[in-house]
């Protein structure tokens, strides 16, 4: 009983904490998908020093590990004389992690449209920034949206490891009530269900804009 | 007469593959080209080397008395003033009909939105498709939609018309109203190179018929003599095959 009681009183600092989560997320994604778009083209671009440097970037943002790329940014950078406060660089590393991610979605997105469609485009004289503006990236997101869903639930939970910087998010509180309570079990479990809630619903969103967006 | 264009010589290849060996031709103001082959040819990859959807390796391409090549600067623009309808009508399927047909003159030709809707109607009208304006490419026939991007290129006020194979991937029971449209064009003085194997389109509008195999002009003349007693063997072999 008293390992239901302590998360319940608990919640609204553990609430705090979800927010957090929820706006590390949000802003990570929201560099993701900008810095995703780009190097996604960047990857099918015919020019080499274009195309090389995304695609160095893809490959080494995906095969190192996030808590490395965290700790570089937070403890690295300082070091060449970019210092940046937790959460900020947080959501930096984050979001360059995520860049990488969607950089691939991106590309897979825009070569599942057809080759016809660039060429209709160019052929009326647009360029190809507009032909990629107007006609191929409206509808490669279309496609890949519940891509990017998944991408946006992964990310929210690892955001949890910017618990190692400091980043007082969901992870880092429930550490804190841990260390004045000792309820391990009950507190770590009721922080699972919270991401779960949290990941349950994002996925239910994106679902419902996918059924709106397929209407269209 | 006003030349449009002028290829001389046009060599293209894919990798190792060469699919243009040395392609001529000269089309004047108002004159209407079929090019007809067998497939593997190399007639699109001659329609697409003119608006410079693809490169090629020597040769030269003339339109208005410009060379048009991987250093032309201006490509875009010329490209507005060579309207290209696709077999597969390429239409853009998240925007409606007026949609695609005002994206090009309001992005790339800066026209006012205004304007450009007013003359989308009367293009339509002209293609006999007024009634669709507001439809979406995934609700019309395959004829509907070929006269929309019909009417999509015609938008730009272009001085050249490619056509490539554009009634080739309709129900036969389709070809008809599209071919309409294209006689009208024609017939109106818009100068036009049309790859289609619609012989008689070819024989009421065509004022050369080309006959395009193994990458280059294997034969050339009036839709008579190509069709009454064409002098090469491939040609008369591959008419008997489509007629
Ligand atoms: N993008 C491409 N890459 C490689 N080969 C191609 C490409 N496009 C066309 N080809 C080849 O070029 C030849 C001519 O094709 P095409 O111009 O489409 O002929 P046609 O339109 O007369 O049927 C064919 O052998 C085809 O396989
Ligand atoms: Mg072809």
């Amino acid at each position: 009983m008293e390992a239901i009681s302590v998360v319940i009183t608990n919640l609204p600092f553990l609430l705090l904490g979800a927010w957090d989560t929820l706006k590390l997320t949000f802003f990570s994604v929201l560099i993701g998908l900008v810095l995703g778009t780009f190097i996604g083209m960047g990857r099918l671009s015919k020019i080499k020093v274009i195309n090389i440097p995304s695609t160095v970037y893809v490959e080494f943002l995906r095969g190192t590990p996030l808590l490395v790329q965290i700790s570089i940014v937070y403890f690295g950078l300082p070091q060449l004389g970019i210092q940046l406060q937790a959460y900020p660089a947080a959501i930096v590393a984050l979001g360059l992690n995520s860049g990488a991610y969607i950089a691939e979605i991106v590309r897979a997105g825009i070569q599942s449209i057809p080759k016809g469609q660039y060429e209709a485009a160019r052929s009326l004289g647009l360029t190809h920034w507009q032909a990629m503006r107007y006609i191929i990236l409206p509808q490669a997101f279309k496609n890949i949206l519940p891509a990017l869903g998944n991408e946006f639930i992964t990310l929210t939970k690892d955001s949890s490891l910017a618990s190692v910087i400091g980043v007082t998010e969901l992870m880092r509180r429930g550490q804190f009530v841990i260390t004045r309570t000792f309820q391990t079990f009950s507190i770590y479990f009721g922080i699972a269900l919270i991401y779960f809630v949290m990941t349950f619903t994002i996925s239910r969103i994106v679902r419902y804009v996918e059924k709106r967006m397929a209407v269209a | 007469m006003n030349k449009i264009l002028e290829v001389k010589n046009l060599h293209k290849s894919f990798g190792r593959l060469e699919v243009l060996k040395g392609i001529n031709l000269e089309i004047f103001q108002g004159e209407t080209i079929v090019i007809i082959g067998p497939s593997g040819g190399g007639k699109s990859t001659f329609l697409r080397c003119i608006n410079h959807l693809e490169d090629y390796q020597s040769g030269e391409i003339i339109f208005l008395g410009k060379k048009i090549d991987k250093h032309t600067s201006n490509l875009n623009e010329i490209r507005t003033k060579i309207g290209m309808v696709f077999q597969h009508f390429n239409l853009f399927p998240h925007m409606s009909v007026l949609e695609n047909l005002i994206l090009a003159p309001t992005k790339v030709k800066k026209i006012s939105k205004e304007e450009a809707v007013q003359k989308a109607k009367v293009i339509l009208e002209r293609v006999g498709l007024i009634e669709k304006i507001n439809a979406y490419p995934d609700n019309l026939s395959g004829g509907q939609k070929q006269r929309v991007a019909i009417a999509r290129a015609l938008m730009m006020e272009p001085v050249l018309m490619l056509f490539d194979e554009p009634t080739s991937a309709l129900d036969p029971e389709l070809v008809g109203e599209v071919l309409e449209v294209m006689k009208d064009l024609a017939k109106s003085g818009m100068t036009m190179i049309v790859v289609t194997h619609e012989m008689g389109f070819a024989k009421e509008v065509a004022d050369r018929i080309i006959f395009i195999d193994k990458g280059v002009v294997a034969e050339e003349g009036s839709p008579e003599e190509i069709m009454k007693n064409p002098k090469n063997e491939r040609t008369k072999s591959f008419l008997r095959h489509i007629l």
